[in-house]
């Protein structure tokens, strides 16, 4: 270990609270923008991240002429915006969203490493925390170039960045504030 | 966790804020297609050569190969068409709808999104008239939004018409190629 937080000073204990405190609040919205933007099954991550949602799922290669096709919608539907994130736009997430994954990984395996654990139980926290990012968007850009299937691996990466959260914050929690010896 | 403290930081710096809505589609939609009862989605499966030929024409390709039309009817005659572009630079996406006339000009442009901090930047390069610019403009003639408004607004709010201008040149060739 190379520090443990059971001892160490309160300020550090409270801040490592807060911070687990407000990373958790932050997933919990997290959660919540999925559940807007993305959904939780694969097919709807399929839709979101695929070729250009379930219409095409079909149709991945471009066609060889221009197809056009039209069906009658309603005002509502065109009012209605289909959360589809291209290639571009995905491009632009992953630049603007791993930084901040490697960064919460990090001060959560900062943490781990305060913890009472053995040595195997902290590298698998450490892999859990920083895996889970590399599967969320390994899973989206391969949503988008190869399969709709593999939408499973992005969920996969959002249970895992959930799991290793809650692990870190109720182990931490636990030993710093109640199993003190 | 000195070098930790600066990655955050910076991370939190590099991240984009959220995006708001400026106009409602479905208000969109009764500004650029005003009078029509019906509606239809023309959506264009565009093939690679044609990609390609959108792409030598103004630098843009339709994303994941899709454009998509909406368009306007009364009493079954068309009174138009619209479509949705969206726009990427560092700052976020802005989200514009392009209108177009039976006649096959520009009918009006609204921006329909930005993010947070691009929103003020948007607001006042529209108070300076940036969308009158596009207001019957042919579809082939280069949207000059920008030059009109860069001698009533600071530097931002241009780089935001010259967005708005690359988001009209799109809308137009997609809709001179595809729109048939």
């Amino acid at each position: 270990m190379l520090y443990d937080l059971r001892h160490s000073d309160l300020r550090v204990r409270w801040l490592v609270t807060l911070l687990l405190a407000t990373l958790g609040t932050s997933y919990l919205f997290g959660a919540w923008m999925v559940a807007l933007y993305a959904g939780f099954s694969p097919r709807k991550v399929a839709e979101t991240y695929g070729p250009v949602g379930e219409a095409v799922m079909s149709m991945q290669m471009p066609p060889d002429t221009t197809v056009v096709t039209e069906r009658p919608v309603s005002m509502a539907e065109m009012g209605e915006e289909m959360h589809h994130v291209d290639r571009d736009l995905l491009v632009q997430d992953t630049h603007v969203h791993m930084p901040m994954y490697a960064v919460i990984a990090a001060a959560l395996s900062v943490i781990t490493l305060g913890l009472t654990l053995p040595r195997w139980g902290g590298l698998a926290i450490i892999t859990v925390l920083f895996a889970a990012p590399w599967l969320d968007f390994a899973g989206m850009w391969l949503t988008k170039l190869a399969s709709p299937r593999f939408a499973i691996v992005t969920l996969a990466g959002g249970w895992a960045m959930a799991l290793g959260y809650t692990i870190v914050a109720v182990i931490a929690t636990y030993q710093m504030w109640w199993r003190k010896s | 966790m000195k070098t930790l403290l600066l990655g955050a930081v910076t991370a939190a710096l590099l991240h984009i804020t959220p995006t708001v809505v400026l106009v409602k589609r479905q208000d969109a939609v009764n500004r650029l297609l005003p009078g029509a009862d019906q509606f239809a989605a023309r959506e264009v499966h565009v093939s690679s050569a044609d990609s390609r030929r959108v792409h030598d024409a103004v630098g843009w390709e339709p994303p994941d190969g899709m454009v998509t039309f909406y368009v306007g009817k009364r009493q079954d005659q068309v009174t138009g068409a619209l479509m949705f572009m969206r726009v990427d630079c560092q700052h976020g996406p802005l989200e514009l709808a392009v209108g177009f006339g039976p006649q096959g000009t520009i009918r009006g442009v609204e921006v329909t999104k930005a993010t947070v901090e691009m929103k003020p930047w948007v607001l006042e390069a529209l108070r300076a008239g940036l969308t009158d610019a596009y207001r019957g403009l042919a579809l082939d003639k280069a949207p000059a939004g920008a030059e009109k408004v860069k001698p009533r607004v600071g530097a931002m709010p241009v780089y935001m018409a010259e967005l708005v201008d690359k988001g009209v040149m799109h809308a137009a060739a997609a809709y001179r190629l595809f729109y048939k």
